[in-house]
């Protein structure tokens, strides 16, 4: 029972923020200047080829008709055909999301496991060389902007030598095996964007657990460092670097725009650029739909893990005797 | 892809396309010399080359191209405005092409004729021309093809420029391999309408699916499309020209500028098509060992309209005033270091044979005069540029600081590149804009400059013009026609309101083994394009 009610709550909550994503980005769309055919035609949009391309496309109908009709068609898996293709929105959806998990996967894998490490350890070394090289390292990582990052990684492993490819060329036909050869560099490009951040906030987490009262009681204890580390500080020092692995994972799930772009990767991030400039509403409805929906899931994922490691978020609504040190803190700081 | 428009490329994503592309030049400059990479010069200071190789090919191998496709919704239906360009001068012939003088010269027909006051032509059609599918070429597949553009369902961009003077029965075949067109008005020029991109012939029974088959007589078959995605065709062996040099071409989408570049350099691509690059990108290419630049001369041709119904350019004075006060040669000079030609407002690319030689005079004092004599002097307002195209901001900055000496205060607006053409171009008073050169004379003058044409960007609207075009219509003397049309570039340099800072070179990127690249207008030489022995 007392697990459930919140968890329902949050399901609630779960849907209606995928609805509102749905209708922002519905009211965004409209508020970007011209329509499909517009868009499609560009210069040679003169008013008899709009009118013309408007009739063939069934734009002449209600905009919001057509949005509600969408919207009730996705609540029953129905998610319309492109505007500009003709063809159905799901599948291409699909294989792009497949496409995008198949550089986002690894790259989360390895992020997650390689900067939660690395901060752990800087942060109980902290301020000696170890923690100044990964503290340093992470802010230069940090600092780069990824598709500069993906650039140079161009110009190092596919121009200069050419062991990777530079794009993928065959687009979103390209099948997994294809693709393959060519997953590697956006991989690491990935990898290092994400890293850096959850780095730094499982670092200075580490930090002030290390700091705190109940690891200096379990040092008295005369427990050894490795299990201090181990049993005490690395639980606590987990929680408020979830929130942003959460944030990281869904960012790398949602298909990343600007590194699938520099790399032509067919994956989801490559088809919204696509549909957003080609104003193609049933296609930037499905996407935005599911990256709402995945980054309701990462925070939910990353809220019951919460809720595993730390007992008080269980039980503060019953109980009283939490000490309120974090927070009396933060109100003298 | 949109040649006759302008390169779809930069509308996804402006302004971080426009950083990525800095930031590759600028990446590309320290690392390919730091790996060595750079042939002998300096990548900053490496001079760009003027021409493609010629020469001795190897027979056969396959050409790989990276283009930037418009949409999903392409279609290889050459009549379409969503047209993917690159294909069809591979697939198909018209009944006409152009030479780079303008001239209109024979492709599926050999010759044709008029009646006296140009009301009737007939096109003698070559013979023993076989499409793809083995069928033989003959009249009819040329008239389903032409009725084709005119289909109102088409919505073909070539179908009002046709529609003037013909409309679908106004096509018979005499023969098999003679047709004839009665126009409903006479035009001495009605060939070279037959040029356009739009008017490649396809067979009479595959109208209808064309979009997917992609039948024609080309020097290529198609072997694989998919709109924005991979595709290949494959050498025809019973071309009427003969066989192609090359095997095969494959085509690749690549949307993003960056990508391409890194696609070339990296040497999986041979070719990129319909892409102007800028300079920074270029002087990369041309300094690496793999590619290289090669120009197709005077390829872009820019524009400043000033919008003739607007308050601030509806007197004529102020417009001439707006041309008086900057010479184009520094416009050239700034916006596309040297390489292009200077305009003088005159829209007729100088390499074709109707084009007048002779240019304005530059006068700061006299514009200042103008204005002052039309209330405007110390004229204020804004010109609106965009990260569309890479030369648009540079132009708008010269010729800012060009005008200001005639005391012009001009302030720079940039707008979104992914709206300039719905929201900006044909709306605002002032703003930079481009058109690809290849327009025929007449089209070219008709189209972008006749009262109330769709395609006038300026909405200027002169009578005098008017009646010269009709006049040079009507004219079937060859040389007093093109004193005709010589009038009508004065006309436009005199009073027009859509000024002509200068023709750009396109910047070219392709492999250093690619040989006998040629490309003017719409005209590419796919016959001959070959790979290094």
């Amino acid at each position: 029972m007392n697990v459930l009610v919140p968890a329902l709550r949050r399901l609630g909550i779960a849907v209606l923020t995928v609805v509102l994503a749905s209708l922002f980005v519905f009211l965004a769309v409209q508020a970007l200047p011209g329509d499909v055919a517009q868009q499609l035609l560009g210069q040679n949009a003169t008013p008899e080829a709009v009118q013309q391309l408007r009739a063939t496309l069934g734009l002449d109908e209600n905009v919001w008709l057509r949005y509600l009709q969408w919207l009730a068609g996705a609540a029953h898996g129905d998610f319309g055909t492109s505007l500009v293709s003709g063809e159905p929105v799901a599948p291409t959806l699909l294989t792009a999301f497949r496409n995008s998990m198949l550089i986002a996967l690894p790259a989360m894998l390895v992020g997650v496991t390689l900067s939660l490490a690395l901060g752990v350890l800087a942060g109980v070394r902290r301020g000696r060389a170890t923690d100044r090289i990964v503290s340093t390292v992470s802010l230069l990582v940090m600092s780069v902007p990824e598709f500069m990052v993906a650039t140079v990684l161009v110009l190092l492993f596919a121009i200069g030598l050419p062991v990777f490819p530079a794009v993928v060329l065959r687009g979103s036909d390209a099948t997994v095996a294809e693709l393959l050869p060519t997953v590697w560099l956006p991989i690491v490009v990935l990898t290092l964007a994400m890293a850096a951040y959850i780095l730094r906030t499982a670092r200075s987490s580490t930090i002030d657990v290390m700091a705190s009262e109940f690891v200096t009681t379990a040092e008295l204890k005369g427990l050894t460092m490795r299990r201090v580390v181990w049993k005490h500080a690395l639980p606590s020092a987990l929680l408020p670097t979830l929130n942003v692995i959460a944030l990281n994972v869904a960012w790398l799930l949602g298909g990343v725009v600007v590194v699938e772009n520099v790399f032509n990767y067919p994956g989801m991030g490559k088809l919204m650029l696509e549909s957003v400039s080609n104003r193609d509403l049933p296609t930037i409805e499905a996407i935005a739909l599911l990256s709402a929906l995945v980054y309701v899931v990462c925070n939910l994922a990353a809220d019951l893990v919460a809720l595993a490691l730390d007992p008080k978020l269980r039980t503060r609504q019953r109980r009283t005797r939490t000490r309120p040190v974090r927070s009396t803190r933060k109100a003298h700081a | 892809m949109q040649p006759i428009v302008h390169d779809d490329r930069d509308v996804r994503g402006p302004s971080r396309r426009t950083l990525l592309t800095g930031a590759a030049g600028l990446a590309g400059l320290g690392l390919l010399t730091l790996t060595g990479c750079s042939s002998g010069a300096a990548a900053g200071t490496a001079a760009l080359p003027e021409a493609a190789v010629t020469g001795a090919t190897r027979a056969g191998g396959r050409l790989r191209v990276a283009r930037p496709a418009a949409s999903a919704a392409e279609t290889l239906d050459s009549a379409s405005s969503l047209s993917a360009y690159e294909y069809l001068g591979a697939l198909y012939n018209r009944l006409v092409r152009l030479d780079e003088q303008g001239t209109t010269v024979p492709d599926l027909a050999e010759e044709w004729s008029a009646n006296a006051d140009g009301t009737e032509w007939t096109f003698r059609l070559r013979r023993g021309v076989r499409f793809h599918d083995g069928a033989r070429f003959t009249a009819d597949d040329a008239i389903a093809s032409i009725r084709h553009i005119l289909d109102e369902a088409t919505a073909s961009p070539q179908a009002g420029v046709l529609g003037e003077v013909m409309d679908a029965s106004s096509m018979t075949a005499v023969d098999p391999h003679t047709l004839r067109f009665a126009l409903t008005k006479p035009n001495a020029e009605f060939p070279s309408l037959l040029t356009a991109y739009q008017c490649y012939i396809v067979p009479a029974g595959a109208v209808a699916d064309i979009g997917r088959t992609g039948i024609g007589t080309g020097p290529f078959r198609l072997s694989s499309f998919t709109p924005a995605g991979a595709g290949s065709v494959e050498a025809f062996e019973d071309h009427f020209a003969g066989r192609p040099t090359l095997d095969g071409i494959d085509f690749f989408s690549v949307q993003d500028t960056t990508a391409r570049v890194n696609a070339l350099l990296a040497g999986q691509v041979d070719l990129i098509s319909q892409t102007n690059l800028d300079f920074a990108t270029a002087r990369v290419v041309a300094a690496s060992d793999r590619a290289t630049i090669a120009r197709s001369t005077n390829a872009q041709w820019y524009t400043i309209p000033m919008l003739a119904t607007s308050d601030e350019f509806a007197d004529p004075r102020v417009r001439q005033a707006m041309k008086l006060a900057y010479d184009p040669r520094t416009i050239v000079d700034t916006a596309l270091q040297g390489t292009g030609a200077p305009g003088w407002d005159n829209p007729v690319p100088p390499q074709l044979a109707a084009f007048v030689d002779e240019h304005r005079e530059h006068d700061p004092d006299k514009a200042r005069a103008l204005l002052r004599a039309a209330g405007a002097e110390g004229l204020r307002t804004s010109i609106y540029t965009s990260s569309y195209e890479s030369v648009f901001t540079p132009m708008a900055v010269a010729y800012r600081d060009a005008v200001a000496d005639a005391g012009i205060r001009l302030t720079i607006r940039n707008a979104s590149a992914d709206s300039y053409y719905t929201q900006i171009w044909m709306q605002k008073p002032l703003m930079v804009s481009y058109w690809f050169t290849g327009r025929p004379i007449d089209q070219l003058l008709n189209q972008i400059f006749r009262t109330g044409s769709s395609y006038n960007e300026s909405a200027w609207s002169n009578p005098t013009f008017d009646t010269l075009l009709d006049d040079a219509r009507a004219e079937m003397d060859d040389a007093k026609r093109r004193t005709l049309y010589q009038d009508a570039q004065r006309l436009v340099v005199e009073d027009g309101a859509d000024m002509t800072p200068m023709f750009g070179d396109r910047l070219v990127g392709l492999s250093r083994d690619v040989v006998n690249y040629s490309e003017y207008g719409f005209e590419f030489d796919w016959l001959r394009i070959g790979l290094r022995r």
